[in-house]
């Protein structure tokens, strides 16, 4: 498995860039007693065959890198799921989107650090993608959203160094106060 | 860090924009290419992105873009990072640690000279099309 939990949620949110989406939303909700995740994009989505193929880390659509066999991003939320008593689930359709889902719970040992999410955010919304991420994060309810379109808004080119140092100030400031608080 | 509106975010985009105009007007910018892959991830490609960013600031070295792409094929030696700075040969690093990161900007991009302990040439014969 992915060694903390933006590892593996950064993978994920992968999938939607490749899978041609426009739109995609990224949810984040932490309590004391439960870590949700929702990923939703409107790609291109997966017949239930390839979905099923999809939770095998030796398949690959061979797409991407046609001689290579494997597929971790999804088995690894999985595996996390299955060895630490949380649940995950793949909801797709072929042309309209797919949706990954999960709960897990932050007192299991088992369970990968949280992670930095202020990395996360900022290597996902400056990923080469073109269409809009919105992210949203919540610690015990107290929450933000950001969205890529905004962003491109107000700072133009996201992958210029003065734009990179803004954007990570400024999701930095928004985790510091749902942390803090 | 305060946290910020997108109103205060675009100000001081502008600002730092007319800051820059006002200096030398040097178009040519470095690239840096980080392979954030499942490989990538797993191996610490964000470690890797914060300590470019780092260092970058550090040295008040602003002509410079930062981009992420996929797997390169080079899954044993992730990190990769691809480095083009003008007048100079692309390459591309392996085993990228956010030390091997700051060495780059320092010795490479600033330094001109080429980290050659962690360099590879291309990426993997089969990813190539």
């Amino acid at each position: 498995m992915h060694a903390t939990i933006c590892d593996l949620i950064t993978d994920l949110v992968q999938n939607s860039f490749e899978a041609d989406a426009t739109e995609i939303t990224l949810s984040v909700k932490e309590t004391e007693k439960n870590l949700n995740v929702v990923i939703a994009d409107n790609g291109k989505g997966m017949s239930a065959e390839t979905l099923e193929k999809a939770k095998d880390p030796f398949y690959s659509d061979g797409r991407k890198h046609k001689h290579r066999k494997v597929g971790l991003g999804l088995p690894f939320l999985f595996q996390t799921a299955e060895m630490t008593g949380g649940t995950a689930a793949i909801e797709s359709e072929e042309g309209i989107g797919t949706t990954v889902s999960f709960d897990l719970d932050p007192a299991n040992v088992d369970l990968p650090m949280f992670g930095n999410f202020t990395t996360a955010a900022v290597t996902l919304m400056t990923y080469g993608f073109n269409g809009n991420l919105k992210i949203e994060h919540s610690v015990n309810g107290r929450g933000y959203e950001i969205s890529r379109k905004e962003l491109r808004e107000a700072l133009g080119d996201l992958n210029e160094l003065e734009s990179l140092t803004l954007l990570k100030e400024f999701i930095k400031g928004n985790e510091e106060d749902i942390l803090d608080f | 860090m305060a946290k910020m509106t997108l109103e205060e975010l675009r100000n001081l985009r502008e600002a730092k924009k007319k800051e820059m105009t006002q200096r030398d007007g040097n178009d040519k910018s470095a690239q840096i290419i980080i392979g954030m892959g499942t490989c990538g991830i797993a191996a610490g490609a964000k470690e890797a992105f914060d300590a470019f960013l780092d260092e970058l600031g550090n040295h008040n070295i602003n002509d410079t873009r930062i981009t992420q792409t996929g797997c390169m094929g080079l899954c044993f030696s992730e990190p990769t990072v691809e480095v083009d700075v003008p007048d100079m040969p692309r390459v591309i690093y392996g085993n990228v640690d956010a030390g091997v990161a700051r060495r780059i900007v320092r010795e490479h991009i600033i330094g001109k000279a080429l980290v050659s302990d962690h360099i590879f040439d291309k990426p993997a014969a089969d990813i190539i099309k």
